[in-house]
Order: C-alpha cells, then structure tokens, then sequence
C-alpha cells in the first residue's frame, strides 16, 4: 500500500505505471537499435548525446511533434481508437505482473490468467487500425495480425498452462516461489522452446514480422497511421516486448529467486531486482539477436509451422505433465520426458525443414504443408 | 533448420567483431592520392606566383561553362624574377556546377589546375549557392596553406592511355610539388 485511501493508492500506482513504462520503452528503442548494430558490425546511434543514449528521447519529440494525419476516406471511429485498444490491454497486463516479491502493482490469485486473458485482446486494435484505415495493406496487415497473432496465442497459452500445472496455481508470486530450488526450465524444456518462439511470434517481430513485413505489406496496419498514433503502436510493441520477457523469467527462469538455492532464499530487494533485470534482459536479447538473424518466414510456413508442430507438442507436455502429477512420479521424469520430447521436436523440425529442399523433384511435389 | 542456427552463430561471432562504422564529420577515411574533388589551382612556391598563365584553355573545354578567367601581363617578369609572361588575373569557378569531370585538368599546359584530393574538395555545404563561386585566393588555397600537401598532378592527355609515372618521376613530382611541406601525409584533415 502507498497510501491508505484505496483510490490515492490506485492513482499513485498507476502513476508510477504510466511513467516508468513509456521511459522504459524510449530505452529499449535505443537498446534495440544498439543491440541490432553490433550484430551487424555497426556502431549504432552515437550522435545523441554520449553513446547515443538520447536517441529515444530525440525520436519522442520528433514523433510528438508531427503531425497526426487521418486519410479522409478513413473510419474515423476505428481509426482514431485502435491505438489506444492496442496499447490498453497490455499496459493493463502489466498491472499483474510482479517485477519482485515486493515490487508489484496488485498480485493476483489468477494473475496469469488475467494477463492471457487481456493481453490478447490487442488483436482487436490491430484488425480496427487495418479496417478503419481503408487501405488495401492495412486490411492485408490487419488480417494477417489476426490470423498470426491468435493461431499463436494457442501454443503459447498451453505453453504457459504446462508451467502452471507444475505448482498447481495461477497465481505468478506462488509459481515463482515453487522455482525456489530449481527453475522450471529444468522441467519444462518443451514447454520453453513453444513459448520463446510463440512469445516472439506475439510480438510480431522478426522472423515472424508477416503482419508488418515492410516489403510485402508496407508496414501492414500502421499504413495510414503517423506522429502519436504511429507511436503508441510502438508503444504497445515494446511494452508487450517487456511484458513477454518478464512472463518468461518468472515462469521459467525462478523469478527473483538465486538459481538452485545458490544462496539464502530470502533474498533482498536489491538482489531480487538485479536478478530479474538480468534475467529478463536475456529474454530481450534473444528476441532482438533472432530480429537481427533470421529472414521472414513465409505465411504458410508460419501457419503449418505453429498448427502442425508448436500446438501438437504444446498439449504433449500438457500429457506429460498430466502423466507426472497424477501417478506421483518423481519430478526426474519429468525433466527426461519433456527434456526428450523437446529433442523429438527439434527433429521434427529439421526433417520437415529438409524435406522441403527436395519437394519441387518431379513427381515429389508438396502443396500446402512444410511439415 | 541447420540454416537457422549457423545464422544466429553468424551475428554472434559477428556482435565480437570491430564495427566497420566511421564516425564521419569527426573521423575521416584517408581518401585515396587519386581522389577526384573539385578543381583547385597548384601554387609555384619557387616563384611565389600561380602556375597558371590565365590561358583559358580550361575555361573553353569545360563542358559545363562552370569557369572564368582572365589574364594580365606578369609583374615579376617585367622585374626579371619570373619566366612567365603572363599570369592568371581573375578565375572564378563556379563549384555549383562544376561536374568533376577532370577536363580541364588534362587540357592544361601548365599542370596548373589540379582536382583537390583532400576531404576540402568533397566538402561543399553552404548556406548561399552564391558563396560556392570560388575566386583566385580561395582557389589557390588548399595547395598555398600547405593543407593539400600531396596534389596529383595528371599527366596532360594521357591520363586514359594507361600510362603510369615511373618511380623516380614520381619522387621528383612529388619534391617539386612540396618545397618545404610535409610530402608523406597524403590527404590531410580539413
């Protein structure tokens, strides 16, 4: 509690919220464009102030200051609000997120539940920016956000609900402290594989940047949209870049805890902070290096991708874990199945990613599936 | 699938290597002898005088109309300490519309007239197009301060048939063209 009145406390919370958030995107952009230039053997922004560290800043002003245009063809409505209903659900995600034992804005009983629940509904901005824009690449984009974006959503949540079935609760502040030993990417290898590459899926970056994909869409839903609006957008990603990445350290790297009780459990805050800022940065490091690496997929590979390999093996650690809980096997089990069917997995992958080099032989030739 | 992992080794071992970024207004790449700037005038620090006679023979083949020059009658000559009969008066050059195309630098009989190959000659923002009609001093600038210490001087007429200096003929260029600069620093900072 900040302060006693329920309703100061709330305001003071989400102030701090609102403040923190968008600062935290401004470094991130710079992070990004930093982290993305020395995999390229380039420097970077070095102009703005030292190591250029105002970058974000710069683009702020720049971005607040331009101009909103509206095509006059547009639905103004949709137009105008898509933004904000892609920005809303996640900075509203974030409300149930624990940063520390101590440092959250509410803990939830379903927390984990309710960031699924709200964050998804993004969606929703991203079809209403495509429509309302009335631009053929915008409802392209839009679509595509649609199809992507859900059809990757259900990985992830089974993903999720694998971890979660693990401590037998919903609630992030009890998950985390159940990893207090070891931390559930231990036990659920499989399970982590399908949410990294499902959460950077979410995040519609690249390799999976098909929504926005610049050179086939022209920026898919942001067509039509500059100055603030085009920035909330940018907003919303990165927030949602962040949100990501602090799920995934609570869920499989133990949170704040010391990784196998390396140290007194009760750790203090300062440690706790450390630990998930580390933590969460090699999340964000591995979205921006896989940003930096690989080319876009192809929309059908993206599609069979996600139906016929990440969803089947999602409910196989759903099975396993099943299998594990209710005939009380020890927890090793556990680590060999999933750790074997995440090698399945990667076979799978490699075969079918093999196969597809030989599929346009005469007489061999596949349509529709790269699995 | 093999290609996916060999791509992210790629950037990794990439993110170790030294970035190939030059901080440009600050840092500068050495330009190469031959490098091709704009037109400046050579200065005969024997003599004290331009190397150009103001012939105009620049002036007529430049297929862009980018110069003007006239000639006088040389007052060093009339007092014995000059060969040169005539000397440049007034040459103005108009960088604006100069296209860098190295004419007048091979119809020269003087090799008078060089292309600048230090980052002065690249260098031409202003804030008035006017301000980019270069006069005499201004012209005769980056070879008289010293600032263009090594010019390449292009052989009249036979800059495209292959032909090359030999080695000797290049050191005595390049001891006639410095009179007392420091001849090894090619292309200094602006």
């Amino acid at each position: 509690m900040i302060a006693d009145n329920p309703w100061v406390d709330a305001v003071a919370r989400m102030g701090i919220v609102a403040v923190l958030l968008p600062l935290t995107v401004i470094l991130l952009t710079w992070v990004e464009r930093k982290v993305i230039g020395r995999l390229q053997m380039r420097l970077g922004p070095m102009r703005v102030g030292p190591y250029g560290l105002l970058q974000g800043f710069a683009d702020t002003i720049k971005l607040l200051t331009k101009e909103d245009v509206r095509p006059h063809t547009a639905d103004r409505w949709t137009f105008e609000l898509a933004p904000f209903v892609v920005v809303v659900p996640v900075i509203m995600s974030i409300v149930a997120l624990p940063l520390t034992a101590d440092i959250l804005v509410r803990n939830m009983t379903l927390g984990l539940f309710f960031i699924l629940a709200v964050s998804s509904l993004s969606i929703v901005g991203f079809v209403m920016a495509g429509w309302g824009s009335d631009n053929k690449y915008a409802l392209l984009g839009g679509v595509r956000a649609g199809a992507q974006l859900i059809s990757y959503e259900i990985p992830l949540v089974m993903a999720v609900l694998a971890v979660a079935m693990v401590p037998q609760s919903l609630n992030l502040e009890e998950i985390v402290i159940a990893q207090s030993d070891t931390p559930f990417i231990a036990y659920q290898s499989l399970a982590f594989m399908i949410f990294a590459i499902a959460g950077l899926a979410e995040l519609y970056r690249p390799p999976f940047d098909i929504p926005v994909a610049e050179s086939e869409v022209v920026g898919g839903p942001f067509v039509e949209y500059s100055g603030i609006r085009w920035s909330m957008f940018q907003l919303g990603e990165f927030v949602s870049l962040v949100l990501i990445s602090i799920l995934g350290s609570l869920l499989f790297l133990g949170g704040w805890n010391w990784p196998w009780s390396l140290f007194d459990s009760s750790v203090p805050v300062a440690a706790q902070v450390v630990q998930m800022a580390v933590k969460a940065s090699l999340f964000i490091f591995f979205f921006m290096w896989m940003r930096a690496s690989l080319p876009r997929l192809r929309i059908d590979q993206m599609m069979s991708f996600c139906w016929q390999l990440l969803l089947p093996f999602a409910f196989l650690q759903i099975i396993i874990n099943g299998l594990v809980l209710v005939y009380d096997w020890p927890n090793q089990i556990m680590i060999v199945l999933s750790g074997a069917a995440a090698a399945a997995a990667v076979y799978v992958t490699y075969r079918a990613a093999r196969e597809s080099g030989v599929r346009y032989e005469p007489g061999y030739q596949r349509v529709g599936s790269v699995l | 699938m093999l290609g996916t992992l060999k791509a992210i080794g790629t950037t990794l071992r990439a993110a170790f290597r030294k970035p190939v970024t030059v901080q440009y207004p600050t840092e500068k790449k050495e330009l190469p002898h031959r490098s091709r700037g704009l037109p400046t005038l050579l200065w005969d620090f024997e003599k004290t005088e331009p190397f150009c006679t103001g012939c105009q023979v620049c002036a007529r083949y430049c297929p862009v109309d980018c110069m003007t020059v006239t000639m006088k009658d040389n007052p060093q000559f009339a007092a014995g300490k000059s060969k040169r009969k005539k000397i440049v008066d007034k040459f103005y050059i108009d960088y604006a519309r100069c296209m860098r195309c190295d004419i007048c630098v091979e119809v020269c009989n003087f090799d008078a007239i060089v292309m600048n190959n230090t980052w002065t000659g690249v260098e031409l923002s202003r804030y008035d197009r006017q301000e980019l009609v270069m006069d005499l001093p201004e012209l005769l600038k980056p070879h008289k301060s010293g600032q263009m210490a090594d010019p390449f001087r292009e052989p009249m007429g036979v800059a495209h048939s292959g032909w090359a200096p030999k080695a000797e003929e290049a050191d005595e260029e390049a001891n006639s063209a410095g009179s007392g600069q420091a001849p090894e620093k090619e292309g200094g900072e602006g």
